[in-house]
């Protein structure tokens, strides 16, 4: 005799499935953060008062992590020259999927004040794509802390696929980051 | 009898000195010629100043001249010495000074990179130490344009719509003015 206890589980396709165990995911994705900070810049000294007692990161699950492999999210702060974007691209492509980028300050917006620089980069998501912008010269902590909330809200409304968008539109980045570094992969004397 | 006097009356004794600057009683300038640079070097050495702080060049598009400037610190009597030199701008070379201060070996590769100095004397002074794969004229040079440099290798983001001045008020920097001078005439002036 069939059970009256349990209303008998609808069958649900594979999709259906996945997206729930995503949906599953992303919960704890987002309540638990762990950032890998790349400070190129002046943006840089926005991060202590937001991760110490001030702003107290913490209370928003998010922690520094070490390695990139297992970050979750690249934190760009500040400027990038050329040299520091060769890295960057090889540190965002060690990280694991899902990857979120935010960028901090002007400078990764529109170049900032280093516009008509020789060595500058001007748009960071014309080579990897970034989730989150927190605008300013440099931005106030509380406007950091937002960011940081708006890339959770995002996380939670699936809008932050900058690793997708990585992923489907490769050939495009690449041929950006081409385009302005020549070689991504720079062998000099002191590495390698 | 101060350092700085020390020092002067050491490079006077034996040197032709362009031009001394006191910049104040830990810094002095001297402007010297170009054969003599090498000796000048071991000489100080010998008297003391034994760190090379700094190489570093100027480009003085007008004059067709690069300015060389060493600096050198003592440590028992406390003197920054720059030693200025000019050299010709149209194939600009210096021998190097790697006999005397080995470590300059860092100092004539970053110059030659971002002047176009060469340093014959130095083996590596043709390697790449900051830029990579740098394929322009050296960016310190005053006739490279940086920003058709920008333009022509980076994207810029394109607005539709103009921030710059919004409903034709003043900009922020004549508020500032404004503001400042308000701010002086209730002062009444600077005193």
């Amino acid at each position: 005799m069939e059970s009256t206890k349990f209303s008998p589980a609808t069958r649900l396709t594979k999709e259906e499935i996945d997206r729930k165990w995503w949906e599953i995911g992303d919960y704890f994705r987002r309540s638990s953060l762990w950032m890998l900070m790349y400070c190129t810049g002046c943006c840089a000294i926005e991060l202590p008062p937001a991760m110490t007692s001030a702003y107290d990161m913490e209370r928003l699950g998010m922690g520094p992590m070490a390695t990139p492999r297992q970050a979750d999210v690249l934190l760009v702060t500040g400027y990038l020259s050329l040299k520091t974007l060769r890295r960057l691209i090889y540190t965002y492509e060690q990280m694991s999927e899902p990857k979120y980028v935010v960028g901090f300050g002007s400078c990764t917006i529109n170049g900032g004040i280093y516009h008509d620089s020789h060595a500058v980069i001007n748009q960071l998501d014309q080579y990897i794509p970034v989730d989150s912008y927190v605008a300013g010269c440099m931005p106030n902590t509380e406007a950091v802390m937002n960011g940081f909330i708006d890339l959770m809200g995002l996380i939670q409304t699936k809008k932050a696929d900058g690793w997708k968008r990585y992923r489907d539109n490769n050939a495009w980045y690449k041929k950006n980051q081409i385009d302005s570094l020549g070689v991504v992969r720079v062998k000099d004397e002191f590495h390698d | 009898m101060t350092n700085v006097n020390y020092v002067s009356e050491l490079l006077e004794r034996s040197f032709t000195i362009n031009n001394k600057e006191v910049i104040d009683k830990h810094q002095v300038s001297f402007e010297v010629e170009k054969q003599d640079v090498h000796q000048i070097l071991s000489v100080l050495k010998t008297e003391g100043w034994i760190q090379l702080s700094y190489l570093s060049a100027i480009d003085w598009i007008d004059e067709n001249e690069f300015e060389l400037v060493y600096i050198l610190m003592n440590w028992e009597r406390p003197v920054h010495i720059q030693i200025r030199t000019r050299i010709e701008r149209e194939n600009a070379t210096m021998n190097s000074i790697m006999p005397i201060f080995e470590g300059c070996k860092y100092y004539e590769r970053e110059v030659h990179e971002f002047f176009g100095i060469k340093f014959p004397g130095n083996p590596d002074h043709e390697k790449q130490l900051i830029l990579e794969n740098w394929d322009d004229m050296p960016p310190m040079r005053k006739d490279f344009d940086p920003r058709a440099y920008s333009d022509a290798h980076f994207a810029k983001r394109e607005y539709t719509t103009d921030f710059s001045n919004l409903n034709n008020e003043p900009s922020k920097q004549a508020k500032r003015n404004e503001r400042k001078n308000r701010t002086l005439r209730f002062k009444g002036g600077k005193k």
